[in-house]
């Protein structure tokens, strides 16, 4: 999951855009005249500018400056703080001014954000011009907060402003500033006295500072890798409000430190029963941590600090981050606070501890309806009780001593804590059990005073019995209940591997993870598939067979899907790009690759953060399993390149030798005959004649092959695969075998045998074999062609009645420029190409060629090709 | 002297004397074009009886030929191809070429595909043309009655063997490829139909065939039939 999650942030596109940042410690200091005045620059030497949203406050300064420049829907300008961000990307300007990068997007826009506004319009290649302010970055926050006691909504990731390609600071020097401010006259800038100023002007100088330190970082590590301090620095994360502050302390650690930074969370029985806001609030902690470049971790455990403590060791952290409230959350029964069994368990971890001055302290609400009392189990407890009594009553009848009876409301105690859900019934049945016990059976009887002097503490005894037993029964069942539900969510990742292991294409893939996904979240999913940037039709994967349809859900939000895929970013449902979509949406990627789309049917119920972590796991995985099967295949296709090319390579050699025999003999003759036919009689001349002819011939019949061969090369595509009738591929092939004395058979089992088959191939497959019989049998030695039907199969065979093939030949008698008989290298002729290449026509059809004895001699050599099935349209 | 007179439109000199000596010694009269331009000026001016030619031309492609010279004439023209791929020959038939050549040709082969497309020039003569009756060696069509015959017994042909039968008659001489016989027959031309189309060609020449063992239906493997001209 972590490394997961580290794929995740190094994927971070490269932007394509040039993205600057004019950067100033307070409104005011003309940040937004700084960057027109550049913008101006930029037209001044040609550069498209045009100005996307510009907030002048009306100042006739700035209104002066926006004069001469192109604006992005300028009528509704003044007006409305919002830009179109589709009509900016249809422009595609050179560089574009967009002011005031933090700004929150009104409801309905694509983005919740300005940022990712400008993210995507980087992407698409468009240069931005921006501003923000000081306190406009995420982990300044709470700092801002101390000097200026107003809190800012409009906040952007570090990460954005430390990606910028160029930052410039605006500055002005605080006096000058205030001065300004009471020429202007506006109102909220008097808060700001000179004091506030300065810190904020540290504040934004110290940012700029950290940046560069960070780049020059960058650029050093790049030429030493694996540069990399050891510190790991870890955030419990946690519902309370106050979390986001120290999340962020921690963040600004691990970046001053340059260490890793992981976000961890301990996920206690009582996370079941936090209410939504809670887990909300949880969510958005865990969002910010991401965003700030933690690494997220979820565990399970009862003891926290336990928890913490054995992450810390096994992930080597070197500094522990929590807050004031969690380290002094003292369980009402646990002997110790969290940090003094951290310290304990973790005796050399660094911990800091962040105070967090949220009043008041910070206690998470539990669910209220584990206090409510429920008929069933009050009900259960009386009957328990009542039965535990009865059994009393004929213990006390038979004369048992106390002592049993005693043992058997003890008995009933404990079953009441197995059975009940809450501990206050056991407790209350404790009580009432000593109550009747005291009432009915000690002396004296139908009294609750007591004779004996051991009473009191026996009663005692037994309600803190019941209360130890109700509560490690309780404890006991709470571990069992997380137990398996962590075992639940093992097995699930480890199902989808396994089941993506055994899936063969990527539908087998798709129907695998939907599958694991539907049986882990519940809900119906559906996916598209990447097919050259275009997304393809959707997969759909309902839940059950009852679920509604949701075609018309796909269809209307299939623009979300599209943008996903072209973003390489999550959108839909519980983002914050089309927040208002009724799905969610997710790349199922690679780092270089995005594989699919993936909806996730949300309706109104956010996933929450454990399924989300193990939805990315899956999707991953699936991604992972793609492009596997993505790059086996290309190997495949790679081997059979370099087979291609090993065949090439052979045949080159092969022909060189075999053609140059022929040709010698062919020009030879032929600058005989120029140079002294007269002195030749006609015999002799007859004789070279013949010759020539009969070398010329055979060069014919070996480009034929080198045809069929070339053909092969090209690939499976180049086969003319189609129905012939058998009798017409043989007959044709007869038409062109060498002109012998060997008698041929044909015979065919059937009328009409027909195979789907590229003709031109098998018939150069019955020549050549054919041809072989010819020339190693003698004269006169009968041939037989049998064409039969088997099944889906026709079965080729020829025969020959020659002298056979010996059975050490045999295996290598379809090897390439294999000669049979003929073992010197410099040989005349070689037959190797013909049979090799029967060999290789007929396994490209899918069948196999084979060679056995014939009886009593000869040789016969089969093959088998696919059968046709014809339907006779009349 | 023949004659024919015969247009030999090849760019390659030893291919070309090879036709010319061979048409020389078989008292052909020849014309000689050594590219496509020329050959369709020698086909307009001199009106020869066959065109031999060859369709990897220096200047344009033989199938453009072809289609230039079908505007206006309906000459036999003979294809020769250096070019083993079936698709050049159905292209070069489809575009109105009678024949095919495919190198290396024999001398032998040349003279047949002549002397096939000499008869086929004789069936073409003005009194042959409109008849309602074909007759070709044994075989007779009567295209009125709807009726074939056979050594003067009427065949039992169903009526898909009757519309192959009549096509290959109208266009006897003629290479007809598999699309133009399933377009003609069906109207269109997919797999399942070339499958069919070899069944019913089978038994049509099982059936045209029982008696003699003459060949009527030629299977050019690949390409497509043709029906053969008997000679008297």
């Amino acid at each position: 999951m972590e490394k997961q999650v580290l794929d995740r942030n190094k994927s971070k596109n490269i932007l394509k855009g040039q993205l600057k940042i004019f950067f100033g410690y307070t409104s005011g200091v003309g940040k937004t005249y700084a960057m027109l005045k550049a913008a101006h620059k930029a037209k001044d030497r040609g550069i498209d500018v045009v100005v996307g949203v510009v907030n002048t406050h009306e100042d006739p300064l700035l209104l002066s400056l926006l004069e001469g420049l192109e604006c992005l829907s300028c009528n509704d300008q003044k007006n409305s703080h919002e830009f179109d961000l589709d009509q900016a990307i249809k422009r595609k300007p050179k560089l574009l001014l967009i002011d005031d990068l933090a700004h929150i997007n009104a409801k309905g826009c694509r983005h919740n954000k300005r940022y990712q506004d400008v993210k995507e319009l980087l992407n698409t290649g468009i240069d931005v011009y921006t501003t923000v302010d000081v306190s406009n970055i995420e982990s300044l926050n709470d700092m801002v907060f101390t000097i200026t006691h107003q809190k800012m909504e409009e906040r952007i990731p570090d990460s954005v402003f430390d990606n910028a390609q160029q930052v410039e600071l605006v500055d002005i020097d605080p006096q000058e500033l205030i001065e300004r401010f009471s020429n202007t006259s506006i109102a909220s800038m008097e808060v700001f006295t000179l004091e506030k100023l300065t810190a904020l002007r540290e504040l934004a100088l110290r940012r700029c500072a950290d940046r560069m330190t960070l780049l020059s970082e960058n650029v050093r590590m790049n030429y030493k890798l694996g540069y990399y301090t050891d510190e790991h620095i870890l955030v419990c994360l946690s519902s309370a409000p106050s979390n986001a502050k120290i999340i962020r302390t921690a963040a600004r650690m691990a970046y001053a430190f340059k260490g890793a930074f992981s976000a961890l969370y301990v996920e206690t029985p009582e996370y079941a029963q936090m209410s939504e806001e809670d887990k909300d609030r949880l969510r958005s902690n865990i969002h910010l941590a991401q965003q700030l470049g933690a690494e997220i971790e979820w565990v399970y455990g009862e003891d926290v600090s336990y928890q913490i403590a054995e992450f810390a060791r096994l992930f080597r952290v070197t500094t522990l981050v929590i807050g004031r409230s969690q380290a002094a959350n003292k369980k009402m029964f646990s002997k110790s606070s969290l940090t003094e069994k951290l310290l304990i368990y973790a005796p050399n971890l660094d911990t800091h501890i962040i105070p967090d001055n949220v009043q008041p302290a910070f206690h998470p609400r539990l669910k209220k309806t584990a206090f409510e009392l429920s008929l069933r189990d009050l009900l259960i407890c009386a009957i328990i009780l009542l039965l535990a009594t009865l059994l009393s009553v004929i213990f006390s009848r038979l004369g048992f001593t106390e002592t049993n009876i005693f043992t058997v409301y003890i008995l009933a105690v404990l079953i009441i804590s197995l059975i009940t859900v809450h501990l206050s019934y056991a407790l209350m049945a404790s009580i009432v059990s000593v109550l009747i016990f005291n009432y009915f059976f000690a002396v004296p009887t139908f009294s609750f005073a007591a004779y004996n002097q051991g009473y009191p503490i026996s009663f005692i005894a037994m309600f803190i019995f019941a209360l130890i037993t109700g509560s490690s029964s309780r404890r006991l069942k709470d571990r069992t209940k997380y137990a398996i539900e962590s075992a639940y969510r093992t097995k699930a990742l480890f199902d989808t591997s396994q089941l993506l292991q055994h899936a063969k294409n990527s539908d087998e893939i798709l129907q695998a993870t939907a599958s694991q996904l539907i049986k882990l979240l519940d809900r119906d999913v559906f996916i598209y598939l990447n097919n050259n940037d275009e997304l393809s039709e959707p997969h759909i994967y309902k839940k059950n067979e009852e679920s509604p349809n949701f075609e018309e859900l796909c269809t209307s939000e299939k623009n979300i899907a599209e943008w996903v895929l072209k973003n390489n970013k999550l959108a839909g449902a519980a983002t914050e790009t089309f927040s208002e979509a009724k799905c969610l949406y997710l790349a199922i990627r690679t780092i270089n690759h995005v594989y699919g789309v993936i909806g996730i049917v949300i309706q109104n119920e956010p996933l929450e953060a454990l399924e989300n972590s193990i939805l990315l796991s899956i999707l991953t995985e699936c991604a992972l399993t793609l492009e596997n099967q993505k790059n086996a295949r290309e190997k495949e296709e790679a081997a059979i390149l370099a087979k291609n090319e090993q065949l090439r390579a052979n045949l080159l050699r092969a022909i060189s030798h075999d053609l140059r025999t022929p040709l010698t003999s062919i020009s030879g003759n032929a600058s005989n005959l120029l140079s002294n036919g007269e002195e030749f009689d006609e015999d002799m001349k007859h004789h070279i004649y013949t010759d020539i002819y009969e070398d010329a011939m055979w060069l014919i019949n070996l480009v034929e092959n080198l045809l069929s061969v070339s053909r092969i090369e090209e690939g499976h595509m180049n086969l003319h695969m189609q129905a012939e009738l058998m009798e017409e591929v043989v007959g044709e092939a007869l038409r062109h075998v060498s002109k012998s004395n060997h008698p041929i058979t044909t015979s065919f089992s059937d009328e009409f045998i027909l195979a789907k088959i590229d003709a031109k191939l098998i018939v150069q497959v019955i020549i050549n074999i054919v041809d072989n019989a010819i020339k190693y049998t003698p004269e006169g030695t009968s041939i037989e062609i049998k064409c039969e039907k088997a099944g889906k199969k026709v079965l080729v065979s020829i025969a020959d009645t020659g002298q056979g093939i010996p059975d050490e030949i045999k295996p290598r008698i379809f090897d390439m420029f294999y000669s049979g008989a003929n073992k010197v290298a410099d040989s005349r002729r070689s037959m190797g190409l013909g049979l090799s290449l029967c060999k290789l026509i007929i396994n490209l059809h899918g069948e196999e060629i084979q060679v056995t004895d014939n009886q009593p001699h000869g040789s016969i050599f089969s093959f088998t090709l696919p059968a046709e099935e014809v339907v006779l349209y009349e | 002297m023949n004659k024919y007179l015969i247009l030999v439109v090849e760019d390659d000199v030893p291919i070309r004397n090879l036709i010319t000596t061979t048409l020389k010694t078989h008292d052909y009269r020849y014309l000689i074009a050594p590219n496509g331009e020329s050959a369709i000026l020698e086909a307009s001016s001199h009106n020869p009886d066959i065109i031999l030619l060859d369709l990897g031309l220096p200047d344009v492609d033989g199938v453009e030929v072809i289609k230039k010279i079908r505007t206006w004439s309906n000459v036999p023209i003979i294809v020769i191809s250096a070019r083993s791929e079936d698709t050049d020959k159905i292209e070069a038939l489809d575009a109105g070429a009678d024949d095919y050549l495919t190198k290396p040709f024999s001398v032998e082969e040349l003279l047949a595909r002549l002397r096939v497309t000499q008869r086929r020039l004789s069936m073409m003569m003005p009194e042959m043309q409109n008849e309602s009756v074909f007759q070709n060696g044994q075989l007779k069509v009567d295209y009125a009655a709807g009726c074939a015959y056979m050594n003067g017994e009427e065949l039992h042909l169903t009526p898909i063997e009757y519309k192959l039968l009549c096509l290959l008659c109208q266009n006897a001489g003629k290479v007809l490829t598999h699309t133009f016989i399933t377009q003609k027959i069906w109207g269109s031309s997919w797999e399942n139909e070339i499958a069919s189309l070899r069944v019913f060609m089978a038994t049509l020449r099982k059936k045209l065939e029982k008696g003699g063992g003459v060949q009527y239906i030629q299977t050019h493997i690949g390409v497509g039939y043709r029906m053969m001209k008997i000679e008297e």
